[in-house]
């Protein structure tokens, strides 16, 4: 699954770790879900979508 | 204290050093019969200690590097203790194995002495990955703990049919928790190389704090 983490966080100005600490995780957490190693659980995703005020679908895409 | 001096003052590498410097130094004193029960247990009590120095020299790092949960310090508090039951238990029950003639129910009251410890250290660790909140951190250690399973079903099979056929010695059971230990330490190893990459490595150096990425203006 492909997403749009890294440049969301560019938008924002925050480092791995100043969104790991809004998400309440890890900052490897956020570092393997950027980088496409970890597909976050559903429970997460909304998490995710909350911070950045956007809907999933806005953040991560299927693999073509 | 900010969390580059506290990283700073937890030195894990100089106490990790110490005590593998101070437990070669003993095994150097047995090996040479310079020493013998229970001047051997009484030195041993200084790796033991520099262990739990490190330990907590670990924690401090990994506190200040923002990389540790409560789950995690929970786990680490437990290998610990449950690590000093086992390295007592079992110099208590070599030392009266050796010493006396137990009878069968004694030696069975023995042999439980370190394997309580080792029965504890897995409860310890099935209690970490239920009680780990960081989803990720979670599937790292069930895919470390999965990995150790694998090379001690793997390496236990392959032994026991060699041993069979008279290719190799005997071994005791018991190496089968070190041998799951051992493949859940590669495990996890393996998988810190391949999240931290070339620049994450040095950003891991840095205390794990990557700098923001920015943005391109148009």
């Amino acid at each position: 699954m492909k997403n749009r983490l890294k440049v969301l966080r560019a938008e924002r100005d925050w480092s791995q770790a100043d969104l790991a600490e809004r998400l309440g995780v890890s900052r490897q957490s956020v570092n393997a879900i950027e980088k496409g190693r970890y597909d976050p659980s559903l429970p997460l995703a909304f998490r995710i979508a909350e911070v950045f005020d956007l809907a999933i679908e806005e953040i991560f895409q299927r693999d073509a | 204290m900010n969390s580059s001096a506290r990283k700073q003052e937890a030195r894990p590498g100089l106490w990790g050093g110490l005590m593998i410097a101070s437990a070669a130094a003993i095994l150097g004193l047995k090996l040479s019969n310079a020493i013998a029960a229970p001047i051997l247990y009484l030195l041993l009590i200084i790796p033991a200690g520099l262990g739990v120095q490190y330990f907590r020299a670990m924690q401090s790092k990994s506190a200040a590097c923002g990389s540790i949960s409560p789950a995690l310090l929970r786990y680490n508090r437990g290998i610990a203790l449950s690590s000093l039951g086992y390295a007592t238990g079992l110099g208590i029950a070599v030392s009266l194995w050796n010493r006396y003639d137990p009878s069968p129910p004694a030696v069975f009251a023995l042999a439980l002495l370190p394997a309580i410890p080792t029965f504890a250290m897995i409860w310890v660790m099935g209690k970490y990955i239920v009680e780990e909140s960081d989803e990720y951190l979670r599937h790292r250690a069930t895919v470390a703990a999965l990995f150790g399973l694998g090379l001690a079903l793997a390496l236990g099979t392959f032994w026991g049919f060699m041993e069979m056929f008279g290719l190799v010695p005997h071994v005791w059971a018991w190496w089968v928790m070190p041998v799951w230990a051992i493949g859940m330490g590669i495990g996890q190893g393996w998988m810190s190389l391949r999240d931290r990459g070339h620049r994450g490595m040095i950003a891991a150096q840095a205390c794990g704090r990557t700098p923001p990425v920015r943005r391109r203006d148009p």
